[in-house]
């Protein structure tokens, strides 16, 4: 059997590029400077597109390709770019100073991405594995993972635009979820949460935009004037 | 065919507004798409007490009671506010700087992002499709934001990304759970094209849904369309929220979009308790309801400002619903439709009425605004207490009827201690509403001209409140066999 069309070989990519993405994640975490961090999940969103794009061709569904293509189009170029640009016309600082120091919050999600393994174990319990029916059936804790830190993320992160960023890696990890639990959404609705998910993307960035006039700075934690 | 007729009202409002050139223009197609829509949607009522559910498109766009009642809801609301919008806009605006009106492009901006707002409200409940609800919810959210931000001001971009990000993370924990209810169905019936997040077809399948799937589903979409909702401890961004967008556009939030979030949150409920037995799901709303009575208590005793008060108002009755949703039962059921209808009927009354107040005075302070409003604003100040006691549930306003209905469904099914604890909780919150509205209506006459001469901001108060009393004594027999039918539909039957 030809190595492209042997479904252990799509299992290692897709385990391979899952860890990736994990990887990433926590180079998210870590990472102090927005530029990079725009980057990081930019390389992230391509993975992504890459593990979707390899269980479609493994097996055989049109649609996951369709959801490949447009991961790969939307999160892994047009909003990376848009952010990247948004970064530069504003001019803001291109450190985001966290509120935890860098090795707490590396631990934190490392603890997180052990608690998703916990919660994700009894979910897989009546998977089967190996034969294309269940390609990436083992990604779905790194899914929960990815979920997880990106909540802590956006705790962690003082700068608006971070926020963003932070917001959209828990999104990654929802459709990485979505597609190792069941080869991705029906179509019409995979359309309309992507659809959503760039509104929102230009939503925030519009209100980026208007707080950083309005206050001279992004750091949301001095958004603090509403209380009671 | 009623179905997309309906949709597309909203729909084709934003598109004229947005090529249209003049205020009346604006306030004519807003007025005129809301009288439409609630026309289309008592229609469609009476087509589904008639015939059963409807659907249109295999599915796509589906209604039975339960969606029929808070389509029927949420145009009433779109039909009284719609009037209000137009005299609200036309005075004074608390804007920047010094300035008090707003430019025909602000106006344009308001109405188109209006109608897109009501537009999503009316697909959540139309859809039949759990996945495109959610898409149509998180629209919601998008057309809402900018509806906060709408002043530009420091306070309303501090409550816009609040409200923002806080949706947005709410809003990915419901799609985290829709995509496991998918994912059970699909595990339990081996359908993966769209038809499987159809409603008919995941209610009929849920019994077999794999439990544990399930059950972490509830606990996502719970988390996630209650952060929508407001229940405690996700509510944080409702009273900035609702103290800086627009009067109309916080009184549409806090009554149409609550209703959604709990429509959708209810229809989860179900599916949940049919697969995992209805214990887990009910105690969970149990807890969130009174957590969000609990914790809307204390603000409302010592709150400050009244458009703030009147989002804990709004939390309060938001975990009222919720509580009876997870008490069951044939009461539950029926006490949790009941409290939404009555709800929306006494909740944007209340929010007119302040906001008169503060167009007023131009201010929301209850500590800086002197007393005595009723002498200036005598039409608004009597509705305001009008409303703060239907609201509060005093006879004879029909939200006592609700709420004794959900007291009831609790002592009903064994959780008697609930209903006491909220019994205590709603009377310290009548009792807070009430001296706030006093202090601020009555007592000498205040050094301010007379008020209420913005015909259009004064006259839907009495309508509705009278609608209201009506409704107390007397429910037509259409409207009736809808609740009930409704009720029947939220009922967990195994």
């Amino acid at each position: 059997m030809p190595l492209w069309s042997d479904p252990l070989f799509g299992q290692t990519m897709i385990t391979l590029m899952a860890a990736a993405v994990l990887v990433l994640q926590i180079t998210l975490v870590a990472q102090k400077s927005l530029v990079a961090s725009i980057r990081v999940f930019g390389v992230q969103s391509f993975l992504l597109a890459g593990i979707a794009g390899t269980i479609g061709w493994f097996t055989g569904a049109g649609h996951i390709y369709v959801a490949a293509a447009l991961t790969l189009l939307l999160k892994a170029l047009l909003l990376p770019t848009i952010l990247l640009r948004l970064v530069e016309k504003i001019q803001i600082e291109h450190e985001m100073r966290p509120l935890l120091n860098v090795p707490i919050s590396v631990l934190i999600s490392g603890l997180l991405t052990l608690l998703a393994y916990a919660v994700a174990e009894p979910l897989q319990h009546g998977m089967s594995y190996g034969g294309p029916a269940a390609l990436g059936h083992n990604t779905l804790p790194v899914a929960v993972a990815l979920f997880l830190t990106g909540f802590f993320l956006m705790a962690n992160r003082r700068k608006a635009l971070s926020q963003v960023l932070a917001l959209l890696s828990l999104e990654n990890g929802l459709f990485l979820g979505a597609i190792s639990l069941t080869y991705g959404m029906p179509m019409i609705v995979e359309i309309g949460v992507f659809f959503d998910v760039i509104v929102a993307v230009l939503v925030l960035a519009i209100l980026v935009g208007r707080i950083r006039e309005a206050f001279d700075s992004m750091d949301v934690t001095r958004l603090s004037r509403l209380r009671g | 065919m009623p179905l997309a007729f309906l949709i597309a009202i909203p729909l084709a409002g934003a598109a004229a507004t947005f090529l249209g050139r003049r205020r009346v223009f604006f306030e004519f197609v807003y007025c005129a798409g809301a009288g439409a829509a609630l026309l289309a949607s008592v229609l469609l009522a009476g087509r589904v007490l008639a015939g059963g559910p409807v659907s249109f498109l295999n599915g796509f766009l589906f209604a039975d009671a339960l969606s029929a009642l808070v389509t029927l809801l949420t145009s009433f609301v779109w039909a009284v506010t719609a009037p209000y919008t137009a005299g609200h806009l036309r005075g004074r605006q608390p804007l920047e700087e010094g300035q008090t009106e707003l430019g025909i492009r602000d106006v344009r901006l308001y109405y188109t992002l209006s109608h897109l707002f009501v537009f999503t409200l009316l697909a959540v409940p139309l859809t039949g499709n759990l996945g495109l609800m959610w898409v149509a919810l998180e629209g919601a959210t998008l057309a809402s934001v900018f509806l906060v931000a709408f002043y530009g001001k420091p306070t309303s971009l501090e409550a816009a990304w609040k409200y923002a990000i806080l949706g947005g993370v709410g809003l990915s924990m419901a799609l985290f759970g829709t995509i496991l209810t998918y994912y059970a169905a699909y595990e339990a019936t081996g359908v993966d094209t769209w038809e499987a997040l159809n409603w008919p077809f995941l209610i009929a399948a849920s019994p077999q849904f794999n439990p544990l799937v399930m059950r972490l589903a509830f606990i996502l979409v719970l988390l996630g369309y209650g952060t929508k909702a407001g229940l405690a401890p996700m509510h944080t961004w409702k009273p900035d929220a609702y103290s800086e967008a627009p009067v109309p556009a916080a009184a549409m939030m806090a009554t149409v979009m609550l209703n959604c979030a709990l429509y959708g949150l209810g229809r989860f409920y179900l599916l949940s308790a049919r697969a995992t037995g209805p214990a887990m799901p009910s105690k969970l709303l149990i807890l969130f309801g009174l957590l969000s009575i609990g914790v809307a208590t204390p603000f409302i005793l010592v709150q400050k400002s009244y458009r703030r008060l009147l989002a804990y108002s709004s939390i309060d009755h938001c975990g009222i619903i919720a509580l009876s949703l997870g008490f069951g039962g044939p009461l539950g059921s029926l006490g949790s439709v009941l409290h939404m209808t009555y709800h929306s009927l006494a909740k944007p009354v209340l929010f007119f009425c302040a906001g008169n107040a503060q167009q007023h005075t131009g201010e929301d302070s209850l500590r800086k605004t002197a007393g005595g409003l009723i002498h200036v604003l005598p039409a608004s100040g009597a509705a305001f207490f009008a409303a703060v006691l239907a609201v509060t549930g005093t006879p004879p306003f029909p939200l006592f009827l609700s709420e004794f209905t959900v007291l009831r469904a609790g002592f009903a099914q064994g959780y008697g201690w609930a209903s006491g604890a909220a019994i205590a909780l709603l009377v310290l919150i009548f009792a807070g509403m009430f001296a706030h509205v006093s202090r601020l209506m009555l007592g000498p006459a205040p050094d301010l001209p007379a008020g209420d001469r913005n015909g259009w901001t004064v006259y839907p108060l009495a309508p509705v409140l009278l609608l209201l009393l009506a409704l107390t004594f007397w429910m037509p027999a259409p409207l009736s066999s809808l609740l009930a039918q409704a009720a029947a539909l939220l009922e967990v039957k195994p």
